[in-house]
């Protein structure tokens, strides 16, 4: 049975987000956007906002990126979605 | 024991072989019927790309909501595409996003010729007996 790419991708991308520590400056970033020189983007933040949604500091989350909380859920619910899409396309194939 | 090329030949890859696998199981008539619903409902995988190209001009995630996904296609406009990421990573898997979809959209077809059209789909009943 092959495992998607897709799967790998959130999993790994939570596993990673979990390791982050809030706080700390000059954080290490994955963003294209910030390696190349760029100060914001609307997307900065989110994986600190998540980290803090995970140990429970809603609020401290919600002021680091609003979308925090709704982006683990929507991500949550998307790994199940496609562990059920390996169950049922497994008749046919 | 229909063929896939001759109702469905637009279709390739791993697509083609999973619904070979489901067209083996009908006559011409239901294989016909079914390639016509199919074909109405399913998303190509090219405007799937398209759409996530946009996303590096800032409309990210709309592949995702045409894919049924609302709540990634949400985020993904809002932060465009996780800082590019996202986006890049759908670029690359562009084609079993839209693989995904499509056998949802089989797998609705399936059931909805087998529930409202038992007339057309006469052989469900035998095939579940043996």
């Amino acid at each position: 049975m092959k495992i998607p790419f897709e799967l790998y991708f959130w999993c790994l991308a939570l596993i990673a987000i979990a390791f982050i520590e809030v706080g700390t400056e000059a954080h290490f970033s994955l963003c294209p956007l910030h390696n190349l020189g760029a100060n914001w983007c609307p997307g900065c933040g989110l994986g600190r906002s998540m980290k803090l949604f995970m140990t429970g500091e809603f609020k401290a989350s919600w002021e680091m990126h609003p979308l925090g909380g709704f982006g683990l859920l929507v991500i949550g619910f998307r790994i199940i979605e496609i562990i059920k899409h390996i169950k049922t396309t497994r008749n046919y194939g | 024991m229909a063929n896939v090329l001759k109702h469905l030949p637009e279709l390739e890859g791993m697509e083609l072989g999973y619904i070979q696998g489901i067209l083996k199981n009908m006559d011409d008539e239901q294989a016909n019927l079914f390639a016509q619903v199919y074909r109405a409902r399913r998303k190509d995988s090219q405007m799937i790309l398209i759409l996530t190209l946009l996303g590096f001009f800032g409309f990210a995630g709309l592949h995702r909501f045409i894919l049924g996904q609302i709540g990634l296609g949400i985020l993904y406009l809002f932060t465009i595409g996780l800082c590019f990421i996202g986006t890049i990573v759908d670029l690359v898997n562009y084609k079993s996003l839209a693989y995904e979809y499509n056998m949802k959209v089989a797998h609705e077809t399936l059931s909805l010729m087998s529930n409202g059209f038992d007339v057309v789909f006469p052989k469900k009943n035998t095939d579940t007996n043996e």
